[in-house]
């Protein structure tokens, strides 16, 4: 799995590629906990390019929005394909993450939240 | 730290150290999933609705766990989690229920206690010695299903094994049980192991009941 990360104004953008299983889930993390000892604690995960997911992902994407509740930040979701958004409604993770349609709309709900 | 399956054997116990009514076939699916759950946590197992893989076929170090990664291991083929939980419950959760005891003894928590009951009966009981997990446990347990911060992963499979054996009562009063319903409900999905072992005994609960209704004929 790859991992891709871009930064618009506060919020830093992570593009998981391929799968995020019990392999690269590891990753996932290691990359959350990177960027919020940098101080970033506000995330959006574009799943375009992620193309499943297992428990450890989803654990993996739990642990990172609990750090940045914790900090006073958030992480959101964006772009899940149908098989990902499946396993993460079954789970009952988009009852808690807030999940936007495309990236674009998560930024601009980003702007606007940040009031800009 | 203690495993899961420690955590949720010791949670079974009541105040003088006897198991709570807790039906037979609940209890070793609840530890069949603990155990699951564990190798999930070390990493040597991973699960989605279809399937459950083995990650790394290194052991764990513990007894408890290993023997039951190898019988996966040991699998000619991928199965679900539904069948492992099943597989697990019915070959290895009686020997992981006793071997959690055993330990929580060691770690001081525990003792083990032979008694005769009317001179002839033996009963065994597991007093408390040391009540500083099980209350840490209960309260980290009452932490999140009051909140609506997002839960520790590890918090969540736990809730899941708590519910699935119906421990909540132990835990909270009737007024807040019902106010943490919906909370526990929307928790109980969030582990996909969890969410199998609550569906078998579901499904096992059921067809008691309908035993139970059948008029004879």
């Amino acid at each position: 799995m790859d991992i891709e990360e871009e930064k618009q104004g506060s919020l830093v953008i992570v593009s998981p590629i391929g799968r995020v299983d019990g392999v690269g889930a590891p990753d996932l993390e290691k990359r959350f906990s990177d960027i919020a000892e940098r101080g970033d604690f506000r995330m959006l995960v574009d799943c375009a390019r992620m193309d499943y997911i297992s428990s450890a992902g989803l654990r993996t994407l739990l642990i990172g929005a609990r750090k940045c509740q914790q900090n006073g930040g958030g992480l959101t979701v964006c772009a899940l394909q149908p098989e990902c958004r499946q396993v993460m409604e079954i789970s009952g993770f988009l009852a808690i993450l807030k999940s936007y349609d495309t990236r674009d709309e998560a930024i601009a709900a980003q702007a606007g939240a940040d009031g800009g | 730290m203690l495993t899961l399956v420690e955590e949720i054997v010791l949670l079974m116990l009541d105040d003088e150290g006897s198991v709570l009514p807790i039906r037979e076939t609940t209890m070793e699916y609840v530890v069949a999933g603990a155990v699951l759950m564990d190798l999930a946590f070390a990493n040597r197992i991973d699960t989605d609705p279809e399937k459950l893989v083995v990650l790394n076929t290194q052991p764990t170090g513990n007894p408890l766990l290993d023997g039951v990664l190898a019988r996966i291991v040991e699998s000619d083929e991928t199965r679900s989690v539904a069948h492992w939980v099943e597989t697990v419950a019915r070959h290895d959760a009686k020997s992981a229920r006793e071997g959690a005891l055993e330990k929580l003894i060691e770690r001081g928590i525990l003792e083990r206690r032979d008694e005769r009951f009317l001179w002839v009966f033996e009963s065994r009981r597991y007093p408390v010695i040391d009540g500083r997990a099980e209350r840490e446990a209960k309260l980290r347990i009452a932490g999140v299903l009051l909140s609506d911060d997002f839960p520790d992963p590890r918090d969540v499979a736990m809730i899941c094994l708590v519910d699935a054996c119906n421990l909540l009562p132990d835990i909270f009063s009737n007024r807040e049980i019902d106010k943490v319903g919906p909370r526990t409900e929307q928790l109980r999905k969030m582990d996909l192991i969890g969410r199998e072992i609550g569906g078998a005994i579901a499904e096992i609960e059921r067809s008691i009941m309908i035993a139970m209704t059948q008029t004879p004929h």
